[in-house]
C-alpha cells in the first residue's frame, strides 16, 4: 500500500522564486494495482512519482509505502529502499549512453554485490522478457528509442521490485511502440506488481487492466 | 556474508575510466611526470646527502692552518709536536697539498701529498701519480695518457708517471684529485721540508673537539683552527643553497599538481552529475557512489605513483640523473660525474605517496560527494 498524506511540495528555484508543485495531496494506491496519473505537463505528476520513489522529499506531509515512512528516510536508507522495492522508468529513460545494454540493466544489482551466476540469471531473464537478448553488448546510444525504452524497463524490472514507476514512458515513442509498452505493463500487472504511470498519452486512458486513473491539475488532485 | 570488495563496482569504475580514456590518460601522464620529478629530486637529495655525510665523516676532526694577518701560509711541521703535547690528542699529522692550475684546460687539480697511508702507496707514488677520473679525462684531452709534466716554480718541468686512478665509487671526493708523494708535491709548490700546508689533528674523545681546538688556538694564536663541525656547516650551507634550486622545482611540481587537483575538485560536468543522479535513482547509496569514485581515483593515482617512482628510480640510479645531478654537483670544467649511491629512502616514497595519491583521490571524491548528497531528483533535474 502506498499512501500520500497531506503532501505539499515547493521547489525553491532561487532566492526569490519558488514553484508550488503539489498542494495538499492525499492519495492511496493498493498493492498490485495499476494507476495512471494523468494531467498536462507541469501539473505535478512527475513530482508525485519522485516522492513515491523516494527520489525527493515533500516540503510537508508524509509518504508511506508498506508502512515505511519513506519521506523520513535518510538518503542512504532511501537508496536502499529504492533498490529493494522500486523500479523506475524515466521519461527520457535516463540510461547511461556510453554503457552497453547489459551494463545499464545490471546497475541496480551492483550495490548488493550479487553472486555472478545469480546476476547472469537475472540478466538473461530480463533480456529475454523484453526481447533484447541480441542487443546485450551494444552501447545504448546506438539503439532506437523503442529499444532504449525496453532497456530502461529491463533495468527497472531486473531486481524484481514490488513497485514499478513510469514517467511519461511513451513520450518519445510512436503509437506502435507505445502499444507494445502497454502490453508489457499488462504482463507486469499479472505478476502482481504495483504500477504507477504518469502520462498525458490518451493511449493509457480507459485501459482494461488499469485500476484507477487519477487526474492532476496545478498540483491538485481533480 | 557480504564480500569485502564489490568487483562489480570496481569493474564499473574501470569502465568509467575507459569511457573517458583520453582525459584519464592525459591526467595519468601528468601525474606520473610530477611524481617522477618529485621522487627524482628526493632520491638525488637523499643520495647526495648520504654521500656528503660520508665525506664529512671522513674529514679530520681539527685542521690547523697558519695565518698571517688572516692570510694562509705554510705551517711549521714542528708545531705538530707541540700540538701532540696537549692532553686528549691522538695524532697531529702535517699535510702537504694544494691546488694546481692546469692552463691548457683551465681547471684546478687538487694535489695531495700522501701522509697517513704513505706506506700503502709508496711503490706507486715514488715517482708517480694516482689520479681521479675527472683528471684522467682532462689530461687525455691534452694527450697526457701515461705521464704528466708539472711546471715548477723555477719554470722547469717535473715529469711524473700516471700509475693508476681512483675507484669510481670515490669519485665525489677524488674526481679532481692527484695523489703523489709529499716530496714531489713539495717540489711542485716549493714547500720547504720544515713546512706543511696544514696539520690535521685527531682527538680521542669527539666531545672534546671544541676544548682541544680552543687549547690549540691558545697555544698558537696566529693559526686558524677548523673543526669538522665547521666544515660540516660549510658543506651543509652549500648543499642547502643548491637544495633551494630543487625546492623551486619541487614547488613548481606541487603547483602544477594542485592546479590539476583544483580543476578536478572544482566540479563535475553535467554528464557526470547526471550519471550520479541515475546511479542514485537505481539504488546506489552515497557510500556506493563514493566507493566507485574512490576506485577511479586510486586506480589513476596509484598507477601514476608507481610509474613515477619507477621512472625516478631508473633516471636516478640507472642513468645517474643526467641534468638534475649537475644542479648539485656544479657545472665546473672538472665536474664530478660520480655514481649516485642507492639509498632505499622509504621516507621519500611515503612523502611522495601522501603528496599525490590521497590528494588526487580526495579531488575525485569531493565533487562527487557534493552531488551524491543531494536528492536524486534534484541532481537529475
Amino acid at each position: 500500500m502506498i499512501e500520500l498524506k497531506d503532501i505539499n511540495k515547493i521547489y525553491q528555484v532561487n532566492k526569490y522564486n519558488k514553484v508550488v508543485a503539489l498542494k495538499g495531496i492525499n492519495l492511496s494506491i493498493k498493492e498490485g494495482s495499476v494507476v495512471v496519473l494523468k494531467g498536462a505537463s507541469g501539473s505535478g505528476k512527475s513530482t508525485i512519482l519522485s516522492l513515491i520513489a523516494a527520489l525527493g522529499k515533500p516540503t510537508s506531509g508524509e509518504v508511506v509505502v508498506d508502512s515505511v515512512h519513506i519521506s523520513k528516510l535518510t538518503d542512504n536508507f532511501a537508496s536502499a529502499f529504492r533498490s529493494k522495492n522500486i523500479g523506475i522508468v524515466f521519461q527520457k529513460y535516463n540510461l547511461i549512453s556510453s554503457l552497453s545494454v547489459k551494463e545499464n540493466i545490471i546497475l541496480p544489482l551492483i550495490p548488493s554485490n550479487p553472486d555472478a551466476l545469480e546476476l547472469e540469471k537475472k540478466l538473461q531473464k530480463v533480456l529475454e522478457m523484453f526481447e533484447i537478448v541480441d542487443k546485450k553488448e551494444i552501447l545504448v546510444k546506438n539503439l532506437s528509442g523503442g529499444q532504449q525504452q525496453r532497456v530502461a524497463i529491463a533495468r527497472a524490472y531486473i531486481d524484481n521490485p514490488k513497485i514499478i514507476i513510469a514517467d511519461e514512458p511513451t513520450a518519445n515513442l510512436d503509437e506502435k511502440l507505445s502499444l507494445r509498452f502497454i502490453e508489457i505493463l499488462r504482463g507486469l500487472k499479472q505478476e502482481n506488481k504495483t504500477i504507477i504511470v504518469a502520462t498525458h498519452d490518451p493511449l493509457f486512458f480507459g485501459l482494461d487492466f488499469v485500476d484507477e486513473e487519477i487526474e492532476i491539475k496545478d498540483g491538485h488532485l481533480v | 556474508m557480504k564480500k569485502m570488495i564489490n568487483f562489480y563496482l570496481l569493474e564499473y569504475a574501470i569502465g568509467s575510466l575507459v569511457r573517458q580514456k583520453s582525459k584519464n590518460i592525459f591526467i595519468t601522464i601528468i601525474l606520473s611526470l610530477l611524481t617522477f620529478l618529485l621522487t627524482a629530486v628526493f632520491f638525488i637529495t637523499s643520495s647526495i646527502r648520504y654521500e656528503l655525510n660520508q665525506t664529512v665523516d671522513a674529514l679530520p676532526e681539527i685542521i690547523v692552518a697558519q695565518t698571517k694577518g688572516g692570510k694562509h701560509y705554510d705551517i711549521d711541521v714542528s708545531k705538530a709536536d707541540s700540538i701532540l703535547s696537549i692532553t686528549g690528542i691522538n695524532s697531529a699529522i702535517p699535510r702537504v697539498w694544494g691546488y694546481y692550475y692546469f692552463k691548457n684546460a683551465g681547471v684546478n687539480f687538487s694535489l695531495v701529498g700522501v701522509g697517513e697511508f704513505e706506506d700503502d702507496y709508496k711503490e706507486i707514488l715514488e715517482n708517480g701519480l694516482l689520479i681521479g677520473r675527472g683528471v684522467r679525462d682532462v689530461l687525455k684531452k691534452s694527450y697526457f695518457k701515461e705521464y704528466f709534466n708539472f711546471i715548477l716554480s723555477d719554470g722547469s718541468l717535473l715529469k711524473l708517471d700516471i700509475k693508476g686512478e681512483f675507484d669510481a665509487d670515490t669519485e665525489l671526493e677524488s674526481n679532481d684529485m692527484i695523489l703523489m708523494s709529499k716530496d714531489n708535491l713539495r717540489k711542485i709548490f716549493d714547500i720547504d721540508e720544515t713546512k706543511a700546508t696544514d696539520i690535521v689533528v685527531s682527538v680521542a674523545n669527539p666531545d672534546e673537539v671544541q676544548t682541544v681546538a680552543s687549547k690549540i688556538q691558545l697555544l698558537f694564536p696566529n693559526t686558524r683552527i677548523i673543526t669538522k663541525n665547521d666544515l660540516k656547516i660549510s658543506y651543509q650551507n652549500i648543499f642547502d643553497y643548491k637544495g633551494g634550486v630543487f625546492l623551486a622545482l619541487f614547488i613548481i611540481s606541487l603547483f602544477t599538481f594542485f592546479i590539476i587537483i583544483y580543476d578536478k575538485a572544482s566540479g563535475l560536468t553535467s554528464e557526470q552529475t547526471r550519471e550520479i543522479g541515475i546511479l542514485k535513482a537505481v539504488g546506489f547509496t552515497i557510500e556506493d557512489i563514493l566507493k566507485e569514485k574512490f576506485y577511479e581515483g586510486i586506480i589513476i593515482s596509484l598507477f601514476a605513483y608507481i610509474i613515477g617512482v619507477i621512472l625516478a628510480f631508473t633516471f636516478v640510479y640507472i642513468f645517474n640523473a643526467p641534468l638534475l645531478q649537475n644542479i648539485f654537483t656544479g657545472y665546473s670544467e672538472l665536474k664530478t660525474s660520480f655514481t649516485l649511491p642507492f639509498i632505499l629512502d622509504i621516507q621519500t616514497l611515503v612523502i611522495v605517496f601522501f603528496l599525490s595519491v590521497p590528494i588526487y583521490i580526495s579531488a575525485t571524491i569531493i565533487p562527487s560527494w557534493r552531488v551524491a548528497t543531494m536528492d536524486a531528483e534534484e541532481v537529475m533535474r
